[in-house]
């Protein structure tokens, strides 16, 4: 699991009384604070719309805080949130609605901003734009895979999670989690080699 | 010639082995030393670890990157082109993130979950000290005052005798025998009595 984005948060129980609980999740905005940003980042890059993003993000926080008192620990509070998140877009995709109201989305995240927003770290001009070319392939081919391709390919690459805890996620197999993750990993990896190529047939001539 | 194809031709032989099954997978790092190149599987293996512990798999598969200058290349240009896509999705839900309104929760409960019982001994507490006195003033405003009741009940008695003679005088009246005329209940009055002009009709 990815360090830099997950800070550590206490994850004991405090039992005071008989049968009386308190969890990580009571303190709810430390929860959102800590957490906010990934759940939305997630759910944007899966829905490509940053008001549905926006909504669900404020849904799965408002699920975890009804449903708190069902939290076993047995996972972070990181892999919990994830999974109430998925769960929404899952059932927020499904409906008839979602797909009208793609079409006529003004708020569809737009390939060309998220390209933009990349950090430049680049040594000069031409190497950010070849980075953001690649973010933008990137982005585009995510765009094409399978519901569960881009679940898992995202957890994976975005989330940095491991097989296991995406396992947990997705509630799917081991076996299954991989391989998901090794055929999308293979669409992206057709279609970064053949740009590489392109771009290199297009250097050569 | 589709890209994937093309792909497959530049990264493996056209008779290296492809094993797609698990079992293929360890047959394919056994002998990764005699492949060209890596396998979709082992490139996915290395994908899909954090700097976890190595397993053989990996091991082999990591040997080969170091001698193969090809699979090398390209393993690094996805991983960049991976770290990428990560650092701008980012920044792009940060910047969005900063531009949304902060997210409105539930009032935070007034009180803790964890001194329930002592909030529900409390409570207990409060109801016992409103409903005893209560149900004390009830029985004091049932009770009457003794002088009220010994005053109602001296009257009743007497109500009650009064009422006793009345009927033992009505018992005690002769009672006309059978065949003896009824005295006539008109011979008091003057006006005689006259019909209803209905029962003339």
């Amino acid at each position: 699991m990815a360090t830099e984005d997950i800070q550590t948060f206490p994850a004991t129980s405090l039992t005071i009384g008989t049968g009386a609980r308190t969890t990580a999740l009571d303190d709810l905005e430390t929860v959102v604070a800590l957490y906010q940003p990934r759940v939305f980042r997630f759910l944007l890059a899966s829905l490509r719309d940053r008001d549905a993003a926006e909504t669900l993000t404020q849904e799965t926080f408002l699920r975890a805080w009804s449903a708190r008192a069902s939290f076993r620990e047995d996972c972070s509070i990181a892999t919990w949130l994830i999974r109430i998140a998925l769960n929404l877009a899952r059932d927020h995709t499904r409906t008839g609605r979602f797909r009208f109201w793609k079409h006529l989305s003004t708020t569809a995240v737009d390939v060309s901003e998220v390209a933009a927003s990349l950090p430049n770290h680049q040594a000069s001009a031409e190497a950010s734009l070849i980075a953001q070319e690649r973010v933008r392939q990137i982005w585009q081919t995510v765009a094409g895979l399978s519901d569960r391709q881009r679940t898992i390919f995202l957890l994976r690459f975005l989330e940095e999670m491991d097989i296991p805890e995406i396992a947990a996620v997705t509630g799917m197999p081991l076996g299954t989690v991989k391989s998901h993750l090794y055929r999308a990993l293979n669409v992206i990896r057709t279609r970064h080699s053949s740009a590489a190529n392109n771009s290199t047939t297009g250097e050569t001539l | 010639m589709t890209p994937h194809s093309m792909t497959h031709r530049l990264l493996s032989p056209p008779l290296a082995p492809q094993p797609d099954t698990a079992a293929g997978t360890q047959t394919g790092t056994t002998h990764l030393t005699e492949q060209a190149h890596l396998t979709e599987e082992q490139f996915g293996e290395l994908f899909a670890t954090n700097a976890a512990p190595a397993t053989p798999a990996t091991a082999l598969a990591n040997a080969h990157l170091l001698s193969c200058a090809q699979c090398a290349a390209e393993f690094a240009s996805l991983r960049e082109s991976l770290s990428l896509f990560r650092q701008a999705s980012s920044a792009y839900a940060g910047n969005e993130l900063r531009r949304q309104p902060p997210i409105t929760l539930p009032d935070r409960p007034m009180f803790s979950p964890a001194l329930e019982p002592a909030y529900l001994a409390a409570a207990a507490a409060i109801l016992l000290a409103a409903f005893l006195p209560m149900q004390a003033l009830r029985r004091a405003a049932l009770q009457p005052a003794p002088s009220m009741v010994s005053g109602i009940t001296d009257r009743s008695a007497q109500s009650d005798e009064a009422l006793l003679e009345d009927i033992n005088r009505e018992i005690s009246a002769s009672v006309p025998t059978p065949m003896q005329a009824l005295a006539d209940p008109t011979a008091d009055t003057d006006t005689p009595i006259q019909n209803s002009p209905q029962r003339k009709d």
